[in-house]
C-alpha cells in the first residue's frame, strides 16, 4: 500500500556523548584538555555542516513469523531469531535508510590524505553517529503518522549485521528501499558506500 | 465565526478543548491500518454520539474527525477524489453534534509526506492539497479551523495560507514537539509561535507526542512571546504496551491536576489527545472551573525568526549584526555564482557570516539578466539549509518579495518599504498577509531628505499607514539612512539625529547600511568603525554590515559591554578569553618554553617542527632527542591513553606530532654518523580484500610506525597473494590485517592459509570491529581490540619471537 517516502536535508537531534564514547572517552577517567575539547567540538561542527543526510522508509505487510524467519508481503525472507522476537505483535515491518552523502567521505579521505589523521578519526565517528541519528527522525516521523491509524513503532530497530541478523541481508534492503536512486552502491562483502550509509527495521503493531 | 468574536472567548476564561478520537474509536472497533476518515463516514452515528459526550463534558470546541483527510493522505487509500466529501460529511457530523452548546473547529493535519527540503511535497502543492479539505469543511459549516499535530513549521503555514486565501475564520495552530522540545524538523516553542502568530494564526500551541508534564515547559517558553492565546492539547502520558494492548499511564484524575499548572505557565486553551476521553474533559472542566487565565508582561522585542531559531532586538539586548555579504551589489564573485545558479558559494558565504557574529542575514538577488524572484528563491533555500540565521528579504521587485515571503519557513524582515506611494501599495499588504517585519526606510515620492525633521515625518507617515493595517512599532526597524560624508558633511549627523529620535521617543528599533558612511573615503574601515560607535551611543539596535571585519565585531563586542546590553560582560569574556589562552600558547613555543616531550604529550603538531629545529640549533644531538624525550614521550601517551585518561584522538595526535618530529629527525640522525632508529621489526599491514573501511587500519599503521616498527601499508580492499608478496619481499616479522564485516572476515584465514602453504616464518595480527579472540585464535592468528593494544601485541609478538 505504501511506496518509498524520501527525508532530506536532514540535521537530526543526536547524543554527543556517544560520539565521544565512539572515540574511547572515558567520563570517569578522562583528562581532557580545553584545547582537544575545543577540537573535538570543531570537528563535529564541521562534520555536522558537511553531512548531506537523506533517509527514506518503506512500510511493508509481515505475512508471517516463524522464527527466525520473517516473510514480507513481497515474499522476501528476513533471518533472524531476535529480528523475530523483535516484530512478534507487529504486523508490518517499518524498513529504513539514512546515508551521509558522499561529501563527508570525501572529507574523511582528504583529511587521511593530509596526515590528520587524529581529525579524520573524529569526523568519522561523528558522521557515522549522526547518520544513524537520522533513523531516530525516521522513527518519530513514522510514530507520529501512524498514531492516528492506531499504531505504534517497536522502541528497538536492528540493522543488518546485529547479532544472527546476516549482513548479507543488507542486499534485501537495498533491492526493497532502492537505495541505488539514492546514490548508494553495495559491493560483494554487502558493504555500503558512500560508508556511512546504514540500513535497518523496527515493527509496527496495533495499539489494541 | 468573526476573529473578534474568537478572541472575546478566551476573555476570563480558559476554554475547554475535546479529546481523543482516534485512540477512542479503535478501542471500539475501528479496524487498525483503515482510512480513519472514510471510516467515520459510515459509521457518523457513533462519531456524533462521542463528540456529543465531549460537548456534554465541557467542550466548548469540538474538532471534526477530518485529521488526516487531505488528498495526498487520502491517495494513500486510494481516495484523494472523496476529499470534498469526507471532509464536508465529517464537519456536517460535527456541527450537529455541537449543537448551540459548541464550537467546531475543522480539522487539519498533516499530509503524511514531508514537504520540500525535506520531502518531496512542493510548498504550492501542499497549500493547494489543504485547499480541497478546506472547501470541504466550509461547506460543512465548521465556525473555525485547527490546524494539528504538525511536525514540520513549513507545513503549518502551508495549511494557515490555504486557509487565508478561501476565508476569513479563525484559526489554532498547534505543533507537536519531541522530548527535546523542538519539532522532528527542529522547530523551537518560541520560533513556531512567532511565525505561526505573525502568519495570522488566532492561537498557537502544542498538542500530542507528550503528556500534560512536558507541555507546562513548552507553554511556558511561548508566553512571554505571545501575542495570541495558548492551547495545550495532551496526550494522557505516556502509551506502554501492557499484555498485548496500549494503555496510556495517567487515569482522568491525575491528568487534570497538571491544569493549573499549565494554566499557571499561560495556557489560554485545554483539551486532551491520544488516550483523551471525555471523562477527561469532565475532569478537566472541573479543575479549571475557578481558573482564569495569567497575564505574563510580554517582552518588548522586535521578533525575527527561521523555522529553527528567533533573533530577539531591542536597545537592551546583544547588538544584532545583519550580515551585509549576500548582496551582490560591488561583489563580482558572488554576481557570478548567482548567474551560474552556484548555490553552494551562497550557502559557505552565509555560513561564514553566522560563524563570525551575525545574527541575521541580509539576501538580496539583484543581478542584472536574471530572474530575480527564482534566484531569490533558491538563495533563500539554501542560506535555510546552511544555517540557522533569520533573514532580510533585500528587493524592490514585488512578484519576488511575494514568492520568498511565501515560502520562506519564519518571520522574515522585508528590506525596505518606504514613503513611496508604490511601495506602500504593494509591499505593505504583502508585511500584512506573510507577517513579515518590515525595514522602515525614510524616503518618499520626492526623494531622500537630508534632514531627520524630515525623515522622521516620513517615518511617521509610514506607521500611521502600517498601524491601520495592524502592524505595530516591534514590527518595524527604522533605517537611519545613512548617505557618504565625503559629498554631505551632515550626513553621519542626520542619520544620528533620527536613530537617536527613534531610540529616546519613537521606540522603535533602527538598523542602518553603515558602510554607505565613508563611500569615497580612503581607510573606509576606521570611519565604519567611529560611525559604529556613534551610532550604538544613540541607540541603535542593529546594522547591516561586514561581519568578517574584525575591527567592527571587535567594536559590537565592546559596545555592548560600555553599553549594558551584555551585562557582567558575559559574552565579551567568552570571546575572547579563548584568544588569550592561544596567544599564550604561541608565544610559549615561540619562546621554546615548551620541551619536545611535552609537545608530544599534548599532541602539538603545529609546533613541533619548530621545537625540533630550535633544539637542533642549540646543539642537542637528534639521538638525545629522539631517546631521551620523543620516546619517553610516546610512551607516556599510550600509557595515558592504556588508563583512559587520554582518548582515541589525542593518542593520534601525539603520533602524529611524533611524525613531524621524526621527519626532521631521521636525516639528522644519519648525518650525525648514526643509523636511522632502530626498528622494532618489521609489519605488512592491510585491510583484506572486499573491505573498503581503512580508517582503522590506518590508525594502527601509523602507531605502528610511531612506536618504532618498519610498517609497509599495502592499502584497502587487498587480495592475500599481494600482502604474501609483500611479507616475503619486505622479510615481515609480522602481517597485520583489518576486516570490518564478517562478510570479509572470511579473508583473513584464506591469508593464513598462504602464509602457511609459502612456509613464510611470520606471525599474524588482526583486528576489526566484527572480530574477536575466538575467531583470531580459530585459525592461529593473534587479536588486537584497539589500534594501542595492537602496539602492545606487535610488540610482544616481537618479544615472543626473539626469546
Amino acid at each position: 500500500m505504501y511506496g518509498i517516502k524520501i527525508m532530506k536535508n536532514l540535521k537530526p537531534d543526536y547524543n554527543k556523548s556517544l560520539i565521544y564514547t565512539r572515540l574511547g572517552y572515558n567520563k570517569k577517567s578522562a583528562e581532557l584538555s580545553t584545547e582537544a575539547f575545543k577540537e573535538t567540538e570543531r570537528l563535529i561542527e564541521l562534520t555536522k555542516k558537511t553531512l548531506d543526510i537523506t533517509a527514506a522508509y518503506r512500510m511493508m505487510n509481515i505475512v508471517e513469523i516463524k522464527p527466525p524467519e520473517v516473510i514480507l508481503e513481497d515474499g522476501t525472507v528476513l533471518k533472524g531469531q531476535k529480528l523475530s522476537k523483535l516484530l512478534e505483535n507487529c504486523n508490518t515491518a517499518l524498513l529504513m535508510l539514512a546515508t551521509g552523502g558522499k561529501k563527508v567521505m570525501e572529507l574523511i579521505t582528504r583529511l587521511q590524505d593530509e596526515g590528520r589523521l587524529s581529525e579524520a578519526v573524529v569526523v568519522d565517528a561523528a558522521a557515522s553517529e549522526i547518520t544513524d541519528s537520522a533513523l531516530d527522525m525516521v522513527m518519530a516521523h513514522v510514530a507520529q503518522i501512524i498514531r492516528p491509524r492506531g499504531q505504534a513503532l517497536t522502541k528497538m530497530r536492528f540493522s543488518p549485521g546485529y547479532g544472527d541478523f546476516d549482513i548479507t541481508q543488507q542486499r534485501d534492503f537495498y533491492r526493497l528501499l532502492d537505495a541505488q536512486s539514492f546514490g548508494i552502491t553495495i559491493n560483494d562483502a554487502c558493504l555500503l558506500l558512500p560508508e556511512k550509509s546504514v540500513f535497518a527495521i523496527a515493527g509496527i503493531r496495533n495499539y489494541f | 465565526m468573526t476573529k473578534r468574536e474568537f478572541k472575546k472567548l478566551f476573555n476570563n476564561r480558559i476554554v475547554l478543548l475535546d479529546g481523543g478520537m482516534g485512540t477512542l474509536l479503535q478501542k471500539m472497533g475501528m479496524p487498525a491500518g483503515v482510512c480513519p476518515e472514510k471510516w467515520a463516514c459510515e459509521n457518523t452515528d457513533l462519531i456524533q454520539s462521542l463528540q456529543k459526550k465531549y460537548v456534554e463534558a465541557g467542550a466548548n470546541i469540538i474538532y471534526s474527525f477530518t485529521f488526516g483527510a487531505n488528498p495526498i493522505k487520502l491517495s494513500e487509500y486510494g481516495l484523494a477524489e472523496e476529499t470534498y466529501s469526507i471532509n464536508k460529511t465529517l464537519a456536517m457530523a460535527a456541527r450537529k453534534a455541537a449543537g448551540e452548546k459548541g464550537l467546531v473547529a475543522g480539522d487539519i493535519s498533516s499530509c503524511g509526506s514531508l514537504l520540500a527540503p525535506y520531502g518531496n511535497i512542493e510548498f504550492e502543492e501542499a497549500v493547494n492539497s489543504f485547499k480541497e479539505q478546506i472547501k470541504g469543511l466550509l461547506d460543512g459549516g465548521v465556525d473555525l479551523f485547527v490546524i494539528e499535530t504538525m511536525m514540520d513549521l513549513q507545513e503549518a503555514r502551508a495549511a494557515i495560507i490555504a486557509i487565508k486565501e478561501l476565508c476569513d475564520l479563525p484559526v489554532i495552530a498547534t505543533m507537536t514537539y519531541e522530548p527535546n522540545m523542538r519539532t522532528l524538523m527542529g522547530s523551537d516553542p518560541v520560533s513556531a509561535l512567532v511565525t505561526l502568530q505573525s502568519l495570522g494564526a488566532d492561537a498557537v500551541g502544542c498538542n500530542c507526542s507528550s503528556g500534560p508534564v512536558e507541555m507546562v515547559e513548552i507553554i511556558s517558553k511561548m508566553k512571554p512571546y505571545a501575542k495570541v492565546p495558548l492551547v495545550a492539547k495532551p496526550n494522557a502520558g505516556k502509551p506502554r504496551f501492557k499484555k498485548g494492548k496500549t494503555v496510556f499511564d495517567m487515569d482522568a484524575e491525575s491528568f487534570a491536576s497538571y491544569a493549573e499548572a499549565l494554566v499557571e505557565a499561560g495556557a489560554n486553551a485545554l483539551g486532551g489527545c491520544c488516550g483523551t476521553t471525555p471523562e477527561y474533559i469532565e475532569k478537566l472542566a472541573e479543575a479549571t472551573k475557578n481558573l482564569y487565565p495569567v497575564e505574563v508582561e510580554r517582552k518588548p522585542y522586535s521578533l525575527a525568526c527561521s523555522n529553527r531559531q528567533t533573533v530577539e532586538i531591542h536597545p537592551s539586548l546583544p547588538f544584532a549584526v545583519i550580515g551585509e555579504r549576500l548582496n551582490p551589489t560591488g561583489k563580482k564573485a558572488l554576481k557570478e555564482a548567482l548567474l551560474k545558479g552556484d548555490m553552494d558559494y551562497v550557502s559557505d558565504i552565509a555560513r561564514e557570516q553566522v560563524e563570525a557574529g551575525a545574527k541575521l542575514l541580509d539576501i538580496n538577488a539583484g543581478v542584472p539578466g536574471i530572474d530575480e524572484k527564482d534566484v531569490l528563491v533558491s538563495m533563500i533555500d539554501a542560506v535555510c539549509n546552511a544555517v540557522s540565521a533569520p533573514i532580510l528579504i533585500d528587493t524592490s521587485n514585488a512578484e519576488a518579495l511575494e514568492k520568498a515571503l511565501r515560502i520562506y519557513p519564519g518571520r522574515a524582515i522585508i528590506n525596505s518599504i518606504s514613503g513611496e506611494r508604490d511601495k506602500l501599495e504593494k509591499f505593505l499588504p504583502l508585511a500584512k498577509k506573510y507577517g513579515a517585519m518590515f525595514v522602515l526606510l525614510p524616503v518618499n515620492d520626492t526623494g531622500v531628505p537630508e534632514t531627520a525633521e524630515e525623515r522622521i515625518a516620513i517615518i511617521k507617515d509610514v506607521y500611521r499607514k502600517a498601524r491601520k493595517m495592524g502592524f505595530t512599532k516591534e514590527d518595524i526597524l527604522v533605517d537611519g539612512l545613512v548617505m557618504t560624508v565625503a559629498s554631505n558633511p551632515e550626513a553621519a549627523l542626520e542619520a544620528l539625529k533620527v536613530i537617536n529620535w527613534c531610540h529616546k521617543r519613537f521606540k522603535t528599533n533602527t538598523t542602518m547600511g553603515l558602510s554607505n558612511v565613508s563611500f569615497g573615503l580612503p581607510a573606509r574601515e576606521h570611519v565604519n568603525s567611529a560611525f559604529l560607535a556613534m551610532a550604538v551611543a544613540n541607540g541603535l539596535s542593529t546594522a547591516i554590515m561586514n561581519p568578517n571585519s574584525k575591527q567592527m565585531m571587535d567594536l559590537v563586542r565592546a559596545s555592548d559591554v560600555l553599553s549594558a546590553r551584555d551585562r557582567s560582560a558575559i559574552n565579551y569574556t567568552e570571546f575572547y578569553s579563548g584568544e588569550v589562552v592561544s596567544k599564550e600558547n604561541a608565544s610559549n613555543a615561540k619562546e621554546g618554553l615548551k620541551s619536545l616531550y611535552d609537545a608530544i604529550i599534548s599532541g602539538d603538531r603545529n609546533n613541533i617542527e619548530e621545537l625540533v629545529r630550535q633544539e637542533l640549533i642549540s646543539g642537542r644531538l637528534a639521538k638525545d632527542l629522539i631517546d631521551g624525550e620523543l620516546i619517553p614521550a610516546i610512551q607516556k601517551v599510550g600509557e595515558l591513553y592504556e588508563k583512559g585518561k587520554y582518548f582515541l584522538p589525542q593518542l593520534i595526535r601525539g603520533a602524529e606530532a611524533m611524525e613531524k618530529a621524526m621527519a626532521i629527525l631521521t636525516p639528522e640522525l644519519i648525518k650525525d654518523g648514526g643509523e636511522s632508529t632502530e626498528s622494532k621489526g618489521t609489519v605488512v599491514i592491510a585491510t583484506v580484500k572486499g573491505d573498503v573501511h581503512d580508517i582503522g587500519k590506518n590508525i594502527v599503521a601509523m602507531l605502528l610506525k610511531n612506536y618504532g616498527f618498519n610498517v609497509i601499508d599495502l592499502g584497502k580492499d587487498v587480495e592475500g597473494s599481494r600482502i604474501i608478496e609483500a611479507a616475503k619481499e619486505h622479510k615481515a616479522d609480522i602481517i597485520a590485517l583489518s576486516a570490518l564485516m564478517t562478510t570479509t572476515m572470511g579473508e583473513m584465514p584464506k591469508v593464513m592459509e598462504l602464509v602457511r602453504k609459502e612456509g613464510l616464518n611470520c606471525s599474524m595480527m588482526v583486528g576489526g570491529a566484527v572480530l574477536d579472540k575466538n575467531y583470531a585464535e580459530s585459525f592461529g592468528a593473534h587479536y588486537s581490540n584497539d589500534a594501542y593494544s595492537a602496539v602492545k601485541l606487535a610488540e610482544k609478538l616481537m618479544n615472543d619471537n626473539l626469546h
